[in-house]
Formats: C-alpha cells, structure tokens, sequence
C-alpha cells in the first residue's frame, strides 16, 4: 500500500481510538462542549485528509458531519440524541471504509445518503423506540442496518478482513526520543564489544569464546545498520508535498505547471529531510514565480503552454544532491548584474571581468533579490542568501545553473545524516583531534619541496603551486605547546572553507579518517569557538571536532561576501594560469633515462609482477585489476622478473602501461620545452633542477599504443583437489593470471594433472599441463616437473595465448 | 519540606546537591583536556559513549585547587540537556534535608555566594546548597581576580 494512505489509516485509527471515549461521553450528554469539539475535530480532518486522496464518498459522509456538528457549535442548533446517533452512524461508516481503504478493497456501495440525510435537522428515525441514551452504539447499527439493508455484515467483515490481512504491513509510530535511546544504547554495545575484543586479543585465543564473539559481532553490527536506517525516512514523505505547492502557486500566478518528481526512494537523515524542507520549497516558488513563463508568453517562445518542473534526488556517497530544473526564462544575467551594481554588491567594471556562470551565483549573495516587486509568492522577506546559509550551517552546498530561454536548474547538496560525517583524525602535541572530511583539500607532508615556507610578519605563508596561503599552526590556534611550523617537522592540512577561501593548518601527524559520530558540547566549551563537537574514537576515548569555519573567522581568513565572487574569479583565472605551466611526472625508464610525462596523462601508479606481463608477437600485454592494457617501455628480449611499476595512462578513452623502473617525483615544468626529432615518442627535453629529461609524447604514444581497456574474465584453470595442489600450487596459478577451480568442475580453460593421479578423472579441459614429481624427465615425457617454477609459468601462459582468447 | 540531598565536599567545605539533579556516580576515567577554554574545565570525557565536560568545582568556585584532595568518583549532573561530570575532594553520603535552604547572617563569601542557594539542615549537619547552574558557569572575572 501506499506509505502515505497507511498514514491516513494510522492516523484516522489513532484519532479514533483517542476520542472513543469522549464519544461514548458525549452521547451520554449532547451538551457537552468540549467533547462536541473532540468530535467535531475528528470529522473535520478526516474530511481534509480524504479530500487530498479522492475518496469522494467519505469525503462527502465527514463533510455532512461536519456541517451539522458546526451548526451545534455555533449554537443554530440544539444537538440531540437523533443527531447524536446519526453522527454515530458516520464515525461507524468512516470506520468501517478505512478499514476497507487498508484492505485494499471496494467498500460496497450504497447506504450514504441514508446516513447523510439522518443528519438534517427534523430527521425522524423511523424505529421511534430504538433510541434511548442509555444504550451506546445500538441507535447508530439501527440507521446503518435501516440505510443498507442488503448488507448488513459489511462492517464486521471489513474490521476481520483486516486483522488478518497479511499483506499489509503493519507499523507503529514511536517518539524519535526512543529511536535516541536504542541508538545510543547500540552505540554502547559496539563500544563495549570493541573493549571486550581488545582484552580477548590480550588473552590470546580462545575457540570456545572466539566463535560466540564472532557471532555476536556480526548480529551487532546488524542490529547497528537496522537501528541506523530506522532513524532515516524517504525523501518522498518531503516530495509528497510538492505537488499541491505547486498547483496552488501555478494557480495563484495563472501559469500552468507541471511536475516530475524522480528519486523519491533516497533515504535521508530524519533531521535532514527537516532541515531541507524550507530551502526546497523556496526554490520551488522561486521557480515557478520567477523561472516558468505565463502560458502565453510560452506558446509565443515555442514552447508547451506548460511549464515543467523536475525535482530529483540522487545519492551518492555520503551526499544526497536535489537537482530543481524548469524550463522557464533562464536566469536574466543582464538583470542580475545590473541588480547587483545597484545594490552596491560589485562595481560595474568588476561586472565586465565575470563570467556569466560568475555572475549567477551572485544570486544567493545578502542583500539581492532580482523580484523587481515583492509578491505574495516568493517575496517573502527570505532570500537565496538565507537559503545558502542555511544549507552551508549543515555542511551542504547550493549552486544554480541556467541557460537564457531554456531553463534554470539549482543544485542542492547535503549530507546523509547530521550526526554521522566522515573526518580526519589529527594528532598534535599529545593530543588528537578531528577535522570534517569535506573542508580538506589536500594534505602535504611539509617536508615536500613544493612548499615553500614564509613570515610576512606574524602570519605564515606557504607557497603551494604557485599560490600563497596563508598558514596557522594548530598547537598555536590551541595554545598548545608546539614546535615552530619553520622546522619542517609538520604535516599542513588544506582546508577549503565553503566561501572557496583557502588556508592551510599544521599539524604533527595525521591519524585515520572515518566516519565520527558526532555529539554535542557544552555550552561553557562551545564558548571557546573552536571546537563543533566532540566524537569517540574506537577505544571509547572522546576527542573534540575542530570547527574550521570558526577558527579561519578568528583569524580573519574568510573575505566576506562582497569579495567573494569576485575573489572566485581572480582564483580562477590564476588556476587557468596555472595549468598553462603543465606539471610532469619524473621518472627512471628501463633503459635508465630520466623522462617525464604530463601529470594529467597519469592516472596512477601500478605495481604488478612480472608474470602478469605477456609477450606475443604483436606487443607486450599486461593484466591490471582483470584489465588487459598494452604495454609500453620494457626493452626489447629481455624479460623483467620479480615486481614492475608502471604508470598508468589514459587519454580519456585508451589506456596504456608504460613499464618504469623508478617513480620519481611530480614537478613543474617551469624551464622552456626544447622539441627533438630523433625519438618519436619523446615530445622535447626540458630541465628540471638541472639535468635534461625527455618529455614522453602523449600523442605519439597513443596513436600507437593506446586501446581502449578490455576487461577479461580470467580464464580457469582446474586443479586436482589434494592439499598440495590447493596450499602450493594454487596461489602460482592464481598469480599467473588464471582462476582456480577444484573439484567436480565444467569445462575449464586449462587443466593441471598430476602424473600420479588418476587421469581418468579429468573432465573436458582446453589443455593439459602435466606435472611430474620427479626432477627428471622420462624420455617423450612432455611433462613438467612440480616445483620447475618458470616451466610452469612458460607453460600456463603458452596455454593461454593457444586458447581462443 | 524533605528532599535528597547528596553531601559532598568542595574545597574542604560541606556542600549539598540536591539528588534530582545527580544522575549517577562515576569512576573518572581518563579525561581529555580541552584547550582554550577556563581553567575549570579539566577536559571532556566519556561515560557509556556519551561525552560530558568535567568541572573541576573548586576551580569553577575560583579557589586554588592545590590544598585539597580529589575523589576518583564524580558526580554526574544534567543542566540544561548537557551532562557535566564534577571533580570534588569527597563524595560523602546521601541524606534527606528538612528545612528549606535559609541564609547566614554575613553571607558565604564572595566566592561562595555566587553559586550558593542558601544553607540546608541535615541529619548529618548543615551543608550548603549549591545551584548548580551558576556553578559550571565558572567563577568569570571573579575568579581571575582570586
């Protein structure tokens, strides 16, 4: 059934089973006001739920309940025990329907306009003598049994229908204060579970324990993952909302709208979904306010006369991002910068230097608002900027996009859960701390020689690619004891604070990152403006949640709004900048050389053994993660063993190998590019510190190297089932590229037999290799001897070029 | 009126706090020091994966701590939804208090009237009354000053 009508159930049966008493009291005593007021409550949301799920019938029952009941409450009329019963009668028949509605089935037809026609002043129940007040539901079962003679049993076969319906699931509704306290408690049990492990591990092993903790384990971290899904809802229960918002506001302005809501099955923190509602539904109406069209104007653009929301919702990771898109007007650039010049935001000739994107985001800065009027819809003193700040106070995001007469599209973003966030752990002096995962940056071991250190005054700088930043050193933001940031000793953080500002943070070491669950802090701590909570680590001890933002604030690190996008700009130009001196990767080839490559050619670095490599006549092939790539950059005849590195390359469709003997180090290209003819695949020489290093052609390399990765399957190899084969003979086979089956096994790709078993057994293999255990070799014996590693190796990897793949 | 009371000691003097508030005893554990904050906040520690701030309420009455002995017990207090751990010398004796909490002629002293609801009669004897609230919100200018 559908979650939002098994609310409308729940909820009608909870209303219910709260006001039964007040019922019976009130039909003891029709005069009583304040259970008329309990009932009539009763009917009057029953009537504006079932008007927002079509359900004409009881809409029409509630509705004429409702009438008479608020006639008695404005005092135009005497309530009595007719009209008692006759309401009766419809709470009876609302019953009677919902149980139905949960069901899933038909609610026979007729006997309404009985029931609604008993609620008319000077109706007269024909069974005069059926009425006394001292009988509770009898006067109410007279007029249905009256209104429906043909199905009297309606009632009570719906209510048993039910009850043992098993179809539908049944729930139960609890205060999220409980949800709390089982959380916690779950949270305890894993902390408590994680001691026990540490004090087991002490006591060395211990089968009879070791498999009951085992258990345990697995069931706690069951119940864990259930506990932390209770606390999540739909998006839907958000989305369900949206499509009346948006036909009252497309009614309100006259524009025809239409919406698409995709993804409603995202789960997302309760909380959360709280937090986004406000922000959500000011975009909407910023949308159909200002984005969508009025129908006329559309048909006259070429388009459908309606317009078309689409709101969606998209996990990845830990971030859920809402796409709101129409396919109104677009954002009005020349409005927004004009606006924005006016209120004193930019300067006309900073407006000429910013881009269109540029000069979009400048919507969600303080003090804009493009409604060249306030209206009743969105002009509600609540702009983008509070939207903005609001997301940002959660760690989310908002950026829009648009495209002149075609549409706009607002990106939000926001995280899973509040409580939950994934961090780093720090360490400095003796004490550690955790940093929010989504402000790092990067993080750079300072002894790197791409950082270049500096005082200007009191404030530290660091040089990195080519930008200064400015430098806090955490054991001085804690005052702490700690060394001085010059000595080299420190690991520097980079924070990008949610304004796009830049800093970096010294620290002694870096610890672990994962997920923290993070707590609140007192107030007489939070004071101190530098911590945004507290967090356990694995062995249960607290540490303290660093809060950037403020911290950055205290140092006067963060431009305020005014420069920000245009600081955004400035930074942007400086990054194009930037990449125009391209920056390589150095390293030692096989034939000793040092040679670099274009960093953005490298995708990382790979290491494999030898025997993964396979040499045929049309090149040198290797197996990566079950990828088949060319390879490149091994010398001619000779066969590398042990462990090779490569660089693994792509152009953004093909893939190659190129085979290094050392990785070096990635370095800018500051020095001018000297072109050479002599080798092909060498783009030009250059000097980095000093010494000559050739500059692979990317080009070059990929129109002769380069294919598209090929995903393998490996190919099988079956083993005998002995000890031996499976303990030694296994883990070759395996390295050599192939997968091992054992056993009763189909057909396999390539078969290993020993000479001292039975070969009978073997089923239908592509090939055979035949081991021997003997070192020596009979004569016409094409068979290896067992422990003749490279024999075995040659022989598997023969197989495998003769096979069909 | 007859109300719980738990009877401890802070800087060797008798103190009283009313059972309501106290929700349990403690071993402290470790405690992890939060820097940058006052003095009398020794740090922060975990109790059942629940963190709460230590007070160390000598120094959050602005009295130098050195003279006196610690208890490994602390008693944990709620004030408004966030849990406090307090260090003090002693954790005496639960006991019911029969009079409402009355003043001393001349006060309690300076740093003492700050954090005190009044005097309270116990079986035992009188022990002052502590409001806890004023107390972790820390002895401020005063306590720089002493």
């Amino acid at each position: 059934m559908d979650e939002l009508l098994a609310d409308f159930v729940a909820e009608t049966r909870e209303m219910l089973e709260a006001s039964a008493g007040e019922i019976v009291a009130w039909e003891a005593n029709p005069a009583d006001r304040a259970r008329l007021d309990t009932i009539f409550r009763f009917v009057h949301t029953v009537k504006g739920n079932c008007g927002f799920f079509d359900f004409p019938r009881l809409a029409a029952l509630s509705h004429a309940a409702e009438d008479a009941l608020s006639d008695c409450r404005a005092g135009r009329r005497e309530p009595d025990t007719v009209l008692v019963s006759a309401v009766l009668a419809v709470i009876d028949r609302i019953v009677a329907m919902v149980d139905a509605i949960e069901a899933g089935e038909e609610f026979p037809e007729g006997g309404d306009d009985a029931l609604i026609a008993s609620l008319q002043p000077g109706f007269v129940p024909e069974v005069a003598e059926e009425k006394p007040a001292s009988t509770t539901h009898e006067p109410a079962s007279s007029i249905l049994e009256k209104g429906e003679p043909e199905d009297p049993s309606a009632e009570t076969a719906a209510a048993s229908k039910a009850d043992s319906n098993p179809g539908v699931q049944r729930s139960i509704r609890l205060p999220v204060d409980l949800l709390d306290r089982v959380m916690s408690g779950v949270s305890d049990m894993v902390l408590a579970r994680n001691d026990l492990a540490h004090r087991l591990r002490q006591a060395g092993n211990q089968p009879t324990i070791d498999g009951p903790f085992e258990r345990l384990t697995t069931i706690l971290s069951d119940v864990r993952d259930a506990i932390t899904r209770m606390r999540m809802q739909r998006i839907e229960t958000l989305f369900s909302a949206m499509p009346r918002l948006v036909r009252d506001l497309s009614a309100d302005l006259g524009k025809q709208v239409m919406i698409d809501l995709e993804g409603g099955d995202v789960e997302l923190d309760r909380e959360m979904i709280e937090t986004i509602r406000d922000p959500l539904t000011h975009i909407i109406r910023n949308s159909i306010d200002h984005g969508i069209e009025a129908p006329a104007d559309r048909l006259a653009n070429g388009k459908r006369e309606i317009g078309l929301l689409s709101i969606s919702a998209r996990q990845s990771g830990n971030t859920i991002s809402i796409v709101v898109s129409d396919d109104g007007a677009g954002l009005n650039e020349e409005r927004i910068a004009a606006k924005a010049v006016s209120v004193g935001l930019i300067s006309a000739a900073e407006r000429d230097r910013m881009s269109r994107e540029q000069l979009m985001q400048l919507v969600f800065q303080a003090g804009f608002s493009t409604a060249e009027e306030v209206s009743n819809v969105s002009g509600r003193g609540v702009g983008l900027d509070v939207v903005r700040d609001n997301l940002e106070k959660v760690g989310g995001s908002i950026d829009v996009s648009s495209t002149p007469g075609v549409g706009s599209m607002f990106t939000l973003k926001v995280p899973l859960t509040l409580s939950i966030i994934a961090g780093l752990t720090v360490e400095v002096g003796e004490q550690r701390f955790a940093i929010p995962q989504s402000y790092i940056e990067e993080i750079i071991d300072s002894k790197s020689k791409s950082l270049d250190f500096t005082r200007m005054g009191e404030t530290a700088l660091i040089t990195f690619r080519g930008n200064r930043i400015p430098c806090l050193t955490l054991s001085d933001v804690l005052q702490l004891p700690g060394k001085d940031v010059a000595d080299g000793e420190h690991t520097m953080v980079l924070l990008r604070l949610a304004s796009g500002d830049l800093f970096a943070l010294a620290i002694d070491r870096i610890h672990q990152h994962g997920d923290l669950v993070v707590k609140p802090l007192a107030p007489a701590v939070m004071q101190s403006g530098v911590y945004a909570g507290s967090t356990l680590l694995d062995d249960g001890q607290p540490i303290l949640l660093l809060d950037v933002t403020n911290i950055a604030m205290e140092y006067n690190l963060i431009s305020d709004a005014r420069t920000r996008v245009l600081q955004n700009a400035a930074e942007l130009a400086e990054q194009q900048q930037q990449e125009e001196l391209s920056r390589a990767m150095l390293f030692t080839d096989y034939q000793g050389r040092r040679s670099a490559v274009r960093l953005e050619l490298v995708q990382r670095i790979e290491t494999a053994q030898a025997e993964a490599i396979d040499i045929s006549a049309n090149g040198k092939r290797a197996v990566i993660d079950g990828v088949i790539l060319p390879l490149v950059g091994l010398p001619e005849g000779e066969r590398p063993s042990g462990k090779i590195r490569f660089l693994r390359m792509s152009d953004g469709t093909c893939e190659l190998l190129y085979a290094v003997r050392q990785v070096e180090d990635a370095v800018d290209l500051e020095n001018s590019l000297k072109p050479v003819d002599d080798d092909p695949l060498v783009e030009a020489v250059t000097l980095v510190e000093g010494q000559t290093v050739g500059l692979l052609n990317g080009h070059e390399l990929f129109s002769r190297y380069g294919e598209p990765p090929e995903a393998t399957t490996k190919p099988t190899c079956h083993l005998p089932d002995t000890d031996w084969a499976r303990t030694i003979l296994g883990p070759l086979v395996d390295a050599a590229g192939y997968e091992v089956v054992t056993g009763e096994a189909e057909a396999s790709d390539v078969a290993i037999i020993l000479d001292d078993a039975d070969a009978q057994e073997a089923p239908s293999y592509g090939e055979c290799i035949r081991l021997r255990s003997q070192p020596d070799a009979a004569e016409q014996d094409d068979s290896i001897y067992r422990y003749d590693r490279d024999g075995l190796f040659d022989a598997l990897r023969r197989a495998r070029a003769g096979g069909t793949r | 009126m007859n109300e719980l009371m738990i009877i401890v000691e802070i800087a060797g003097r008798r103190c009283a706090l009313n059972a309501h508030d106290v929700s349990s005893v403690i071993e402290l554990g470790e405690v992890t020091p939060v820097p940058r904050t006052p003095d009398y906040i020794a740090g922060i520690t975990a109790m059942r994966s629940q963190s709460m701030t230590v007070i160390d309420c000598r120094l959050a009455l602005g009295i130098d701590p050195s003279p006196f002995p610690t208890d490994d017990r602390g008693a944990v207090v709620k004030v408004a939804g966030y849990p406090y751990a307090l260090i003090v010398d002693r954790i005496d004796d639960i006991t019911t208090s029969h009079a409402e909490p009355g003043s001393v002629s001349g006060g309690f002293g300076p740093e003492w009237s700050r954090v005190a609801t009044g005097m309270t009669e116990t079986p035992t004897g009188p022990a002052l009354l502590i409001d806890l609230a004023q107390l972790i919100i820390g002895p401020g200018k005063l306590g720089q000053a002493a």
